[in-house]
């Protein structure tokens, strides 16, 4: 990587902002903070990061509008950050265009993952002919030229629309992918919002995929959210 | 008919007109009806007296019985009396049965309007009973927490000041081990912080939750990796039934539930045995298992074990865990759920349970059940 990546984090604790801040710096990314949401939108503008880690919960403004007025014209990826009992805020967060969030609080190795994970996105987002590959992690193999999937060498037979999920989910590995971006992907825009059908077809893939339901390896719930596949090895 | 009337027409006073309206047009149609069954005015007159009656039973104020029984007469003597549909009110007997009519809703109102009042100080009178038992519970609860908050915050505390102040003439060891503690504490923190902000999800009118349908195994896994993210070692056995199992609850409070009696098996059971995670069910109801095979709880702990008082009399083996179970039976209760605890008595052979007189437990077992409500489908009935 000839120039390094820079990062936006818009977040008006400072303590957190520094400490962030610290941890990026050492993976030698390119880091600019911001502690208001007037500010942030304005370095967006004139510093055009790669990728921007956004508060929700800021003194002057609604970090959704930042969400909103970035998706505007960029497909920069965004990561929210949130405390863990406001799930509807995450969902809205996620369903207005951001493209992965972290809970408060976490881990510097939690925080890592997910801007590599990030990171990763950004790349196939630029190289456009990303439609035939395939998707490996820990034991899981899925080829999409043939829509084929094993697990430890072992091939797994799924139903169309559990074919249609799991692909979905390991198209965005590594990110959370809404109930209600799954459904409207599988059953199309109209389908009913009631995402219990998903929890069933969620059910029959996980005792398809897994070794254990009740342990996954593959396929993470977020509870009131949605579901997160593993990171696909590199 | 009246239900719905009341529902759309919210405001008294429209409400209580279209009351009277209503029951004055039925009382009159039906008079007319039966006008050649009924025979004579007098039997007609009692109708009326019973129209009345039901004006007076449903409205709210004094007024619409007395409008009613006035507007009854002149029905009566409308509709009813020679010569008709025209009014008429030189015969003689009209100011006593105007009288019995006006008697008849007075007497009514005042019965109904006692009765409300009396249903509304009752229904008072449990609000204030049970706002009292919430606030001792919170009361309770808040001592319990600022007692357990105080020793890691000490700690913390104390362990930052020695690094700022003697970090340079510090060993790399001790640094880490300083630094270590500090962060078991701020977990141990956290953990506490989350364990009373899911509280403030209960909510605090009826002491009920939101459900919404979720599958149990997912609850479950969630739960185990929360912990893990700050057990890594922890060796846990899930295991959850083959069967698809969907049932009411708020899951963030579930899970926490889960984490709450996980970690207490990891801390106070004292053993490197794996601690067994399982979901068992029935007809109308999932049961959710703790079970560590360590030391037991105390015989004299168990009856009070979720009371929230068993960590403040040794603070600091046991710190915690009062609030962590006190909050886990708050939980399960505003499920309309229940959760117990138990020993496990000491193996005997060939899988046989002996009660010896002092049994030495080889074990714990924390367990809650929750009901299963309408959601009690499997998955076979509903997969695609």
């Amino acid at each position: 990587m000839s120039a390094k990546l820079s990062i936006l984090i818009i977040e008006d604790e400072k303590n957190i902002c520094d400490f962030i801040a610290a941890a990026l710096m050492n993976q030698d990314y390119r880091v600019f903070k911001s502690y208001s949401g007037t500010d942030g939108l304005s370095q967006i503008t004139s510093r055009c990061p790669d990728i921007l880690l956004l508060d929700l919960g800021l003194p002057d403004m609604d970090g959704t509008d930042i969400i909103r007025e970035v998706r505007k014209w960029s497909a920069m990826p965004i990561i929210v950050i949130s405390a863990r009992t406001q799930e509807n805020e995450k969902v809205l967060a996620l369903d207005l265009g951001a493209d992965d969030y972290i809970t408060k609080p976490f881990g510097t190795s939690e925080l890592l993952a997910r801007i590599r994970t990030a990171v990763r996105h950004l790349a196939r987002m630029n190289t456009a002919n990303s439609t035939s590959h395939i998707f490996r992690a820990s034991g899981l193999v899925i080829d999409f030229d043939r829509r084929r999937i094993t697990v430890h060498e072992q091939e797994v037979h799924l139903t169309q629309v559990e074919y249609k999920i799991v692909s979905m989910l390991a198209n965005n590995s590594g990110k959370v992918i809404t109930y209600d971006t799954l459904i409207s992907h599988v059953w199309g825009p109209y389908a009913d919002d009631n995402n219990r059908i998903l929890r069933v077809n969620m059910a029959n893939i996980r005792r398809k995929l897994e070794r254990n339901p009740a342990q996954p390896e593959y396929i993470f719930t977020e509870i009131g959210i949605g579901y997160r596949m593993i990171d696909a090895e590199a | 008919m009246v239900r719905l009337l009341s529902r759309t027409l919210r405001r008294p006073v429209v409400h209580d007109t279209c009351i009277t309206v209503l029951f004055l047009v039925l009382g009159t149609l039906l008079a007319r009806l039966l006008n050649a069954a009924l025979v004579n005015i007098i039997n007609v007159s009692f109708l009326y007296i019973l129209v009345v009656v039901f004006i007076a039973r449903y409205t709210t104020s004094y007024l619409y019985g007395i409008i009613g029984s006035l507007l009854s007469i002149v029905c009566i003597n409308f509709f009813f009396t020679y010569p008709y549909m025209h009014l008429n009110f030189t015969m003689a007997g009209y100011p006593f049965a105007f009288l019995v009519m006006l008697v008849v809703s007075f007497v009514t109102s005042a019965t109904t309007t006692n009765l409300k009042k009396q249903a509304r100080i009752l229904a008072e009178r449990e609000k204030e009973l049970a706002a009292a038992e919430k606030e001792k519970m919170r009361a309770n609860l808040l001592r319990a927490i600022s007692h357990d908050l105080r020793t890691p915050l000490t700690s913390i505390i104390g362990s930052a000041n020695l690094y700022l102040e003697n970090g340079a003439m510090m060993q790399e060891m001790e640094k880490f081990t300083l630094i270590h503690n500090i962060q078991e504490d701020a977990n141990w923190l956290l953990n506490m912080v989350e364990n009373i902000l899911s509280v403030t999800r209960i909510n605090t009118a009826d002491a009920k939750v939101s459900k919404t349908a979720e599958p149990v195994e997912e609850v479950v896994s969630e739960a185990v990796i929360r912990l893990k993210k700050r057990f890594p070692d922890a060796d846990i056995h899930v295991k959850v039934p083959d069967d698809f199992l969907m049932i009411p609850m708020d899951a963030m409070l579930i899970e926490q539930v889960i984490i709450n009696l996980l970690e207490n098996a990891i801390v106070h059971a004292r053993s490197k045995k794996p601690i067994d995670c399982f979901v068992t069910c029935d007809e109308q109801s999932v049961t959710f298992h703790v079970r560590d095979y360590g030391i037991g709880i105390p015989e004299d702990k168990l009856p009070t074990i979720f009371d929230g008082t068993g960590s403040s009399s040794h603070s600091d083996s046991n710190r915690g865990m009062g609030i962590g179970l006190s909050i886990c039976k708050t939980i399960i209760a505003a499920h309309d759920g229940t959760i117990r605890a138990c020993n496990i008595p000491g193996e005997a052979p060939a899988g046989h349970r002996f009660y010896h007189a002092n049994p030495a437990p080889c074990g714990a077992e924390f367990s809650f059940t929750l009901p299963r409500g309408d959601f009690s489908h499997t998955a076979s009935e509903e997969s695609l």
